[in-house]
């Protein structure tokens, strides 16, 4: 069995207020125990906060966008990806899935970077609502088959 | 050892523990006093020696964990101190026996123990004892302090002595091989003379004398010897003591690095010594270079070498944990040693390490936890990810800590402890009780998991027992998560609120939790959602109005600018904006919200009133049910100003639920306003007005109270009586009454509406409930002219109204209508029925009360409304000359339009004319002379236009024609659709018939002449007799009433004969002599002036003659119209003279 889920975050002000990430757009395959998730996601923005603090302190200008994997837990690795407007992205896959290489990962958040800016692209969409794109749901679900297809 | 000690920190190494404890039956906060007592007493600078000795109290310690104290030294009890209530003597033996006991529980440890006995008075109180001290009673025990310092100066001669025992003890070949309890059977029959086993011995003894060396104020040299012990318990892979050697070497240099300590604020171990002196006490002589004995540069640069550098600290730290982590047994020691460490980095600010320490202290198996232990060790984990900075970290250990406090298999759950941590977990979820954190901008935090959190409080507040807390929680998901809760959720969220409220109802109060924590009331700004509030102005008959003239009036503008297109608009302004209309006092007045219902389902909205300020209100609430999800919704909410003065739409309150909410509007987001202040005046009557004739819809474009609408004919005249009731309850003082006609195409003659206001005045002022009535006479004159197309249309009937015959005065010309015109009448009725329409608007004014005192007023009106039909027309107006030069024949064309016989009357003469029928009045009327008529003044005149002047001078004209004329109407007929006599009279009029010839020949003209034959005046029919053979004389007399002189005028007079059939003679000479001249002679005359002259004829034979008074010249007074030189012709008639007489 395969997880994939998705998350995004948008911290509003450039000065990252924990207060104001909120999930733009959730998707979660298979989709149930989904609060479990939330859990997870929620938490693991600690790490990401903390993260982005230390290395902002480096170079802002040349961050590297993808953070790696934020913690493990005992069931999931959750990796994270924070664009230079400090949206955030979160990919929580499951721990006993083993052939999923750093590379991987990260052409997953490539991919859904590039989804993202085409949805901030449409000119209907408000900024700080949550996501409804059918483009984007196909993107994520290509995501999971296109593992699923390595994966056998 | 199985119970950890989450509080521990590296510092901790440095102390020695003391037990505190009770003995016998010690009252609990009593005991707690002395404790804190003891306990401040955490630091004693030792005489002598400049060192410095931590003590760490504990009053309750595990004696199995003491039997790890030589495995690390701060962990053994060293010394007891016991406090016991004695009061009297016979108690003291048993008292005594249960302190040794005690003593004997931590015996093998204990460097020293001391007994406080409080109460106890009397000869065993005397006795001197160093380990007892005796207290009358625990208010009165002064030296307390005094005592545990004494106390804690043995403890430290003790551990001095074993330290430098033990570390002297060098020669000594037999080092007894120290062990954790779980070792000792490890150690059975073990070769106790290898070098292996010797080296173990050495390398543990080092790490103790470590220890004693920390804690005994020598910092540098436990340094010293804990580096000798990793080298030797390396060597030999004792894994579990060379951790606890690393921890050893880790603790000194944390206490090196970081002398305020790494606990942090929470330390609640400290509580007596605040931070500051903390630190400065903690100068330690032993360590410190500055104020130390060992002042030698030697020392200081082995410290710099043996103490561990910051991130030293942290690897020596993970690899004593992975040494740790060998041993099952030693999870305690392992998990405290993560706690510690943490501590540490959190200090050092570096958070992502720390929490891969946190991490794997999560995974550390402790074997079977109570609930309690394990609630702790969660709360502890929570702390410590708050502590490196993870808030939604801490937050979910936190939340797990209430669940456990709840878990299933706890027979009595703590929904008390559950509902406080819960509470605690709020900031991680970037939650906050207040609503007004969540009413601007974007929702703030994970709305999914900050509803599970809240409907966890819900939960718990309702096991606690706490109904209105649940309500308050339930109703703060509601206003906040409403757009994140699906349409079911919505369902049983309103439901389970209905279910709380019908026990305890929600309200504005803040509820204040036992531990101080305010829950602010939440209003339910969302359940309806308002959109727009707007004042309503009040109806126009209410409205106040400022008398003007008065100050205040004037047009206050912040710009210098009458117009500028920069309009300053910012959404502040709007709110606070005055609406420039008044509301009074007294009246009810309205305010219109715009709202919608965001819930699926129907929206029961009770006791929705207004929230007002600055002047006292009474609020009318309404009850309302909004449809499921409902656009937007018009809602008029009401009250009544009972002062005067500035009112402020503050907000206004609803009852949702059961629970009573008060919105302000401050607080809502995108609520448009005009503004929300208004002036309310002083209190004005109040007038109802009703009228004789029945109400009618509204006239377009005006606004008004009510209106009448009625029917007249052209010239009818019909009361009107108005009653004004004052229903208010003030008293009315004054009553104006002013008409305004509005603007119409129809030329109007005369007044409109004329009334008579004295008697009403004569009963003012009027108290509430009295009603006055004003009678108004409404007149409907318009122009009898008939119109161009009704002349098209007689004229279509074949009949020339022009080419009349004129002869007779009075004559029908005009035969009923033909059949065949009656029958199409109804499709053409329009064209008949030339019905016109006059619109007035009556207006009252009338004050009274404090209101009028402010100069306020009130105007109640009416409209008036007519219908005009018309009753006759005069189609053609021409004159005939009279027989007498001072008067002419007005004819007049009358036609009938109506669809009833009509009867015209005028002066004397009476016309009946059938429907539809056209005769023709000959009126014989006196010329008028308009000279008389008073002229406008100059003012007047100047202002006008020639083009008026001549309108109006005309129109005086016409008036005064009319009024001699007096020309009536009357109509007496049988209505079948009305089923009721219709019997109407009115006045005609033929002001607008009038030309400007025809005014021009009923004038009289301005040269007036009169002829006088023997001394009596003759005009046209009067005869004046003379006989043959006698003079007669002839005066002919000129007045002058035009303004100018006129003359000179020459006059020929020329008898003739009229033979009657058409012939005249003129040939005369031997009929009639001229006795002088037959010419006269006129010199000019003055205005107003007359000139005479006098001739004298004399006839020769009888007969009948007529005598033409001609002007000789007729270039004179070209520039006099011909009415002037009209002179009359004079008729004589000569008879025989003498035999008549005889």
């Amino acid at each position: 069995m395969e997880i994939c889920k998705v998350f995004f975050h948008l911290s509003v002000s450039v000065i990252l207020s924990p207060l104001q990430n909120y999930p733009l757009y959730i998707r979660s395959v298979p989709s149930q125990s989904e609060l479990k998730f939330h859990y997870t996601v929620h938490t693991s923005l600690d790490v990401v906060e903390e993260k982005i603090s230390t290395a902002g302190k480096a170079m802002a200008e040349q961050r590297e966008l993808y953070l790696g994997l934020l913690y493990p837990t005992e069931d999931y690795k959750v990796y994270g990806y924070v664009t230079n407007s400090k949206v955030k992205f979160v990919i929580v896959v499951d721990s006993s899935n083993t052939s999923l290489r750093d590379n991987e990962i990260r052409s997953m958040f490539r991919k859904l970077h590039n989804s993202f800016t085409d949805v901030m692209c449409n000119p209907f969409y408000n900024p700080g609502d949550p996501i409804q794109s059918r483009a984007m749901f196909t993107m994520v679900s290509g995501l999971k088959s296109d593992k699923c297809g390595w994966l056998v | 050892m199985s119970v950890p000690d989450y509080m521990q920190c590296a510092e901790d190494h440095q102390t020695v523990l003391v037990v505190v404890q009770p003995v016998g039956i010690v009252p609990e906060d009593q005991f707690f006093r002395i404790y804190k007592r003891i306990s401040s007493v955490n630091q004693v600078n030792v005489r002598d020696t400049q060192r410095a000795l931590f003590i760490r109290y504990r009053h309750h310690y595990p004696p199995e964990n003491n039997e790890w104290g030589d495995f690390q030294t701060h962990r053994k009890v060293v010394g007891l101190i016991s406090v016991t209530s004695c009061s009297s003597a016979k108690e003291w033996p048993q008292t005594a026996e249960r302190f040794h006991g005690q003593k004997e529980l931590f015996g093998s440890t204990l460097y020293d123990s001391r007994l406080l006995v409080f109460g106890l008075q009397g000869d065993i109180a005397e006795q001197q004892r160093t380990d007892v001290a005796f207290y009358p009673s625990y208010d009165n025990c002064p030296d307390v302090e005094k005592r545990v310092e004494d106390f804690v100066e043995s403890i430290f001669i003790v551990l001095e002595s074993k330290r430098l025992d033990r570390a002297t003890d060098k020669s000594g070949d037999k080092i007894p091989l120290l062990c954790v309890p779980f070792e000792k059977k490890d150690f059975v029959g073990l070769d106790t003379d290898s070098r292996h086993y010797k080296k173990r011995c050495q390398g543990r003894m080092r790490k103790h004398v470590g220890d004693l060396c920390l804690q005994a104020g020598m910092l540098q040299d436990a340094l010293v010897h804990y580096h000798m012990a990793v080298e030797l318990l390396r060597s030999v892979n004792d894994f579990l003591w060379l951790g606890a050697a690393l921890e050893g070497l880790c603790s000194a240099s944390v206490i090196f690095h970081y002398p305020g300590g790494t606990a942090g604020k929470s330390g609640a171990r400290k509580p007596s010594i605040s931070a500051a002196t903390d630190t400065g006490k903690r100068h330690r002589p032993g360590a410190l270079t500055t104020s130390g004995i060992s002042a030698d540069t030697s020392s200081e640069i082995g410290r710099a070498k043996n103490c561990l550098s910051q991130e030293d600290i942290i690897e020596k730290y993970k690899e004593a944990i992975s040494y740790y982590g060998k041993y099952k047994n030693a999870g305690v020691i392992e998990l405290e040693a993560c706690v510690k460490a943490v501590r540490v980095l959190a200090i050092q600010k570096r958070a992502m390490e720390a929490s891969e320490f946190l991490q794997n202290a999560v995974y550390i198996n402790l074997g079977q936890l109570s609930e309690e232990e394990k609630i702790q060790r969660y709360s502890v984990l929570s702390e410590l990810y708050e502590l490196i900075g993870f808030h939604r970290k801490s937050a979910f250990f936190k939340r797990v800590a209430a669940m456990q406090c709840v878990a299933p298999t706890i027979p009595d759950p703590g929904w008390k402890a559950c509902y406080r941590l819960l509470l605690e977990t709020l900031p991680g979820y970037s939650l906050s009780l207040d609503p007004k954190d969540f009413s601007k901008g974007t929702h703030r935090g994970w709305a999914a998991v900050q509803m599970r959190l809240l409907h966890e409080l819900v939960y718990a507040s309702r096991r606690m027992g706490n109904p209105g807390l649940s309500v308050r929680h339930l109703s703060f998901l509601l206003q906040t998560m409403l757009d994140f809760l699906s349409d079911q959720e919505k369902k049983e969220v309103t439901q389970s609120l209905e279910n709380y409220t019908s026990k305890c109802p929600g309200g504005m109060n803040i509820i204040t939790l036992p531990d101080g924590l305010k829950l602010p009331p939440v209003p339910f700004t969302k359940l309806p959602i308002v959109k727009s509030v707007s004042l309503l102005n009040l109806p126009a008959s209410l409205r106040p109005h400022k008398v003007k003239g008065l100050p205040g009036q004037g047009v206050t503008s912040a710009s210098p600018f009458i117009y500028s297109p920069i309009t300053l608009h910012s959404r502040g302004d709007d709110r606070t904006k005055k609406i420039d209309f008044q509301w009074v006092q007294g009246d009810v007045c309205e305010v219109q919200l715009m709202v919608y219902n965001p819930m699926p389902f129907e929206l029961r909205v009770e006791n929705m009133g207004l929230l007002m300020s600055g002047v006292e209100f009474e609020s009318l609430p309404a009850a309302l049910s909004l449809p499921a999800e409902s656009g937007l919704y018009p809602v008029t909410l009401v009250g009544v100003p009972r002062t005067a003065g500035n009112i402020t739409v503050n907000g206004y309150h609803t009852s949702v639920f059961g629970v009573s909410s008060d919105c302000l509007l401050d607080s809502l987001v995108g609520v448009k306003s005009s503004g929300c202040t208004v002036e309310v005046v002083p209190s004005l009557p109040r007038l109802q007005l009703s009228t004789s004739l029945p109400r009618s819809a509204r006239l377009c474009g005006e606004d008004l109270s009510s209106s009448v609408c009625l029917q007249l004919f052209n010239g009818e005249t019909q009361q009107l009586v108005i009653t004004l009731e004052n229903i208010g309850s003030e008293t009315l003082n004054t009553l104006e009454m002013s008409s305004k006609t509005l603007t119409t195409k129809e030329k109007l003659f005369g007044d409109f509406l004329s009334w008579d206001l004295q008697d009403a005045l004569s009963r003012l002022p009027l108290k509430p409930g009295q009603a006055v009535t004003v009678p108004v006479d409404i007149h409907a004159k318009l122009d009898f002219s008939g119109q161009e197309n009704l002349l098209q249309d007689l004229n279509d009937d074949g009949i020339s109204v022009t080419g009349l015959p004129i002869s007779s005065p009075l004559r029908q010309v005009l035969k009923p209508r033909p059949e065949n015109k009656q029958v199409n009448a109804d499709t053409s009725k329009s064209e008949y029925n030339h019905v016109k329409t006059l619109e007035a608007v009556l207006n009252f004014r009338y004050s009274g009360g404090l209101g009028q005192v402010e100069g306020y007023y009130r105007e109640i009106s009416l409209g008036v409304k007519v219908d005009v039909e018309p009753s006759v027309f005069f189609t053609r107006v021409s004159t005939l000359p009279a027989s007498s030069t001072r008067q002419c024949h007005l004819l007049l064309d009358v036609f009938n339009p109506t669809e009833h016989e009509l009867t015209l009357t005028a002066r004397n003469q009476q016309l009946i004319l059938h429907s539809s029928e056209c005769q023709r009045m000959a009126i014989q009327v006196d010329k008028f002379d308009f000279e008389s008529l008073p002229m406008p003044s100059h003012d007047v005149l100047r202002q006008s236009s020639l083009y008026q002047q001549e309108e109006e001078r005309q129109q005086a004209h016409g008036g005064q024609i009319n009024s001699t004329l007096d020309l009536r109407w009357n109509i007496i007929s049988f209505s079948c659709q009305l089923l009721s006599s219709l019997c109407s009279s009115g006045e005609a009029s033929v002001e607008g018939v009038l030309t400007q010839l025809v005014l021009e020949h009923m004038q009289l003209a301005p040269l007036q002449w009169d002829v006088l034959v023997n001394g009596k005046a003759c005009d046209s029919d009067v005869v004046a007799d003379c006989k043959v053979g006698d003079a007669v004389p002839l005066e002919v007399k000129l007045t002058n009433r035009s303004k100018s002189p006129v003359g000179p005028f020459s006059l020929t007079v020329v008898p003739f004969q009229d033979y009657q059939n058409g012939v005249q003679n003129s040939e005369l000479q031997d009929v009639v002599t001229f006795i002088g001249s037959n010419s006269f002679y006129i010199d000019s005359v003055s205005p107003a002036g007359n000139s005479t002259c006098v001739g004298a004829l004399l006839f020769l034979y009888t007969g009948d003659f007529y005598l033409s008074i001609k002007f000789q010249d007729d270039s004179v007074g070209r520039d006099l119209p011909p009415a002037s030189f009209c002179l009359p012709s004079v008729h004589v008639r000569a008879q025989e003279p003498v035999e008549v007489a005889a």
